[in-house]
């Protein structure tokens, strides 16, 4: 564990020397760090999952020599594909979806900014000018400890917290507490200072949540419905929603406020999200369009469904325990004929 | 095995592959004899004389080539997008209790999360004497602890809810694995940071960009629960949550916060959007079960099974599957072969743990003539598993989560097999 320590404490110092010359290739360094335990770079890099990782601007796709490539790269490369700063982030974007079949079970680095830099650190490996990186490397960990012996902190010279049991961790900020603990409750703890109104919450709601959520909260495609569904509870396709299903509003808030927009948490500011609670409520009709959400009101809006759910009871349902031996010979009459097949529905994927 | 040798087997290997196991095989009798001597035995194959690669040519070893069907799977249509969705364990393919690490079922709310464990803190708050926050080196340092559990989705089954619908045990019951977890236990931690007397409930959140929450209360939160960072003797894998999840042994998976990077106690719990909209069961009624949280008892049968068809012709023949309970150990499962009209008590086989996957053989002389299977488990506790119809009788056909009935397969007389609901 120290081990991990001790190397990355050296690549910090190789960090702060050439930090001005190298900023998009030094922070590139840390981005590859995730690519590091399949592809090497540097003098000497070989194959490990995927291929070594020298030169890749001009070089044709599937050109290292000796790696096993996917058909997908073979046939880009029968396709006539050179490597170029633009085709490499095309394909860092999202790899499966570039060349399907890759052997690169990767989602995909999303921000562009983490692709141009590991682009940038990339081109510092022309083959022979630079030494060998080989992030785990065992010897070279081994001398890095060695080496290092000198300057490691005396054991008996750490500090021990006087909280707890065993001593272990450390008291927690109240700024700390402060950025994660962002849970809200039925009761109202947790709701922070801030307000909003159906208005701003429907420009608002339009312009980041409508695209999955639907104009009118019915839901595009397989994306959840928010808005109607009102007495479909009983139904065979019941429509379970915010203002039908949900029993409290401060689910919503928590909600939208930890994990919305998708794709983009913790962008919206808590006006932000009581504006789009509030609209949500409008979708809904459970409130009017003049209607404002705040924190002071939050409490006096209740969901209809919230009687509705009750604490799990399965136990006192009928043979949920065994009362007797189950039957063991002739415990139905007549043979067994199909009443359904799952091949009527033909939904199951075929095999790849 | 195959009675024309070589290209005969090459050819059904072939065709196994390209369609997943699944329908289309021809069926091929064993036993009957070889008109001609088997060029596998008679000419020397070229891995006979030729080397195979060095160490190191995997530093990370991979399964065989010729087990590349053995994957996890998704239904596309089941979810808006790959990164909240969810694939399945190919439990036909799987052997023993243990799920390798590579084919344990993924379950996202905001993708895979990669997170370096320098990076990683974890926060104990709320109704504590000392909020605490650890580093991963700061977590080993507890007493560690190994247990095997079985991991099941809530809504694994739960698309058979209205009638069969999936062909194949990977897509009907996939969302189960089975390892070895290693960590410490949550009382541990708790314990470090002094839970007050009103501290009745456990809120874990997850790093990810969900930030997923469940409420935990703390009676289960002190007697099994485990912050573990390895699964099967190696780190988490990153689609596992990766440096560090919740286990909460016997209970519903998406309790299991991958990820792990807060934990607060509370006298309350939090209803979020995973244990209220979510994982709350409608029942036939319009009214809601919440905080169903123990998964029941259950058994499938995983070969013969839609995927895993009978290719020998009749004869010697081997059931064999999986049975688990939230509730503790597996007591014994039962058999049957026509439909439920006669059971026959099979033989567990291997490790029996509590809340872990138990696996089960039924071994008999096939006639030939089509066969209806079913299991049927009953756990340490005496909970049993009921028929489909029985259980849609109590809980309608909408409440999504807590399939645990009987599942039917359909054997053929040529030995493909269908998944059926029967009289």
């Amino acid at each position: 564990m120290s081990d991990n320590k001790l190397v990355v404490g050296v690549f910090a110092i190789v960090l702060c020397i050439s930090h001005n010359a190298f900023a998009d290739a030094e922070k590139g360094r840390a981005v590859f760090a995730q690519c590091a335990g399949c592809h090497m770079v540097g003098e000497g890099a070989q194959a490990r999952f995927g291929p070594a990782l020298n030169n890749m601007v001009g070089q044709p796709a599937a050109g290292v020599a000796g790696y096993d490539y996917s058909q997908a790269f073979k046939q880009l490369s029968k396709d006539g594909l050179v490597w170029s700063d633009a085709e490499l982030d095309a394909f860092l974007k999202a790899p499966m979806q570039y060349a399907s079949g890759t052997k690169m079970a990767y989602p995909g680095l999303s921000a562009e900014e983490d692709r141009k830099n590991v682009i940038a650190y990339l081109a510092t490996f022309t083959a022979t000018d630079q030494p060998a990186e080989q992030v785990v490397d065992r010897k070279e960990t081994e001398n890095t400890i060695e080496q290092s012996n000198q300057s490691r902190p005396l054991a008996r010279d750490a500090i021990l917290p006087e909280h707890g049991v065993l001593h272990l961790g450390r008291i927690a900020l109240p700024e700390e507490i402060a950025a994660w603990d962002i849970d809200v409750r039925p009761d109202g703890m947790g709701l922070p200072e801030g307000s909003g109104s159906v208005e701003t919450g429907g420009e608002l709601y339009d312009a980041q949540c409508a695209v999955c959520h639907g104009v009118f909260g019915e839901g595009e495609g397989r994306w959840p419905i928010l808005a109607g569904g009102h007495d479909t509870l009983e139904d065979e396709r019941p429509e379970k929603t915010i203002g039908s299903y949900w029993p409290y509003l401060s689910t919503v808030y928590d909600y939208v406020h930890r994990a919305m927009p998708f794709g983009n948490a913790r962008s919206l500011s808590h006006d932000d999200v009581y504006a789009i609670t509030a609209y949500l409520l409008y979708l809904n009709d459970i409130v009017d369009e003049d209607f404002q959400l705040s924190r002071s009101n939050f409490l006096s809006v209740r969901l209809p469904n919230e009687d509705n759910f009750y604490f799990d009871d399965r136990e006192n349902e009928e043979n949920y325990v065994l009362s007797a031996e189950p039957c063991m010979t002739d415990c139905i009459e007549g043979q067994a004929r199909v009443t359904r097949r799952a091949r009527v529905l033909d939904v199951t994927p075929d095999g790849d | 095995m195959f009675k024309n040798g070589t290209d005969n087997r090459r050819a059904f290997l072939k065709k196994s592959l390209a369609i997943g196991g699944a329908a289309g095989t021809t069926m091929l009798a064993s036993g009957a004899g070889a008109d001609t001597p088997d060029p596998l035995i008679t000419e020397i194959q070229d891995w006979n004389r030729y080397l195979g690669e060095g160490v190191d040519s995997r530093p990370y070893g991979m399964p065989s080539p010729f087990e590349g069907d053995v994957v996890r799977r998704d239904v596309a249509w089941l979810t808006a997008d790959a990164k909240a969705s969810v694939n399945f364990t190919p439990l036909h393919k799987l052997e023993g209790i243990i799920t390798p690490n590579g084919l344990c079922f993924e379950r996202h709310h905001g993708g895979i999360a990669q997170i370096s464990p320098e990076d990683h803190r974890i926060m104990i708050n709320g109704l504590v004497d000392n909020p605490l926050v650890f580093t991963m080196e700061d977590l080993k340092r507890f007493p560690r602890h190994s247990e095997f559990y079985f991991l099941e989705c809530a809504a694994n089954t739960g698309m058979e809810w209205r009638g069969a619908q999936l062909n194949g045990c990977q897509f009907t019951h996939g969302m189960v694995h089975n390892v070895m977890y290693t960590g410490v236990k949550l009382k541990d931690l708790l314990a470090e940071a002094g839970v007050k007397p009103s501290g009745k409930w456990v809120l874990p959140e997850g790093a990810d960009a969900s930030h997923m929450t469940r409420s935990i209360p703390m009676e289960k939160a002190l007697e099994d629960c485990m912050v573990a960072f390895a699964m099967n003797g190696e780190a988490l894998r990153a689609e596992q949550g990766y440096p560090v999840r919740l286990v909460v042994p016997g209970w519903e998976g998406n309790m299991w916060v991958k990820w792990l990077r807060r934990l607060e106690v509370g006298d309350q719990p939090w209803h979020h959007r995973e244990e209220t909209s979510k994982y709350t069961d409608l029942l036939g009624d319009g009214r809601s079960r919440r905080f169903t949280w123990t998964m029941d008892v259950k058994s499938v049968i995983t070969s013969p099974s839609p995927q895993a068809p009978i290719n020998h012709g009749r004869g010697r023949t081997v059931i064999t599957g999986l049975a688990w309970s939230g509730f503790g150990k597996i007591d014994r499962v039962d058999v049957s072969i026509d439909g439920g009209r006669n059971w026959h008590t099979a033989r567990l086989d291997g490790p029996s743990l509590s809340k872990s996957l138990h696996r089960f053989y039924h071994e008999f002389d096939w006639d030939g003539s089509e066969l209806f299977l079913q299991s049927r488990a009953i756990d340490e506790q005496r909970h049993v598993q009921k028929t489909k119809n029985a259980l849609r009788k109590i809980r309608g056909e909408n409440s999504i989560y807590h399939n645990n009935a009987i599942q039917t397969w359909h054997v053929k007389p040529d030995g493909l097999v269908e998944n059926v609901e029967i009289s």
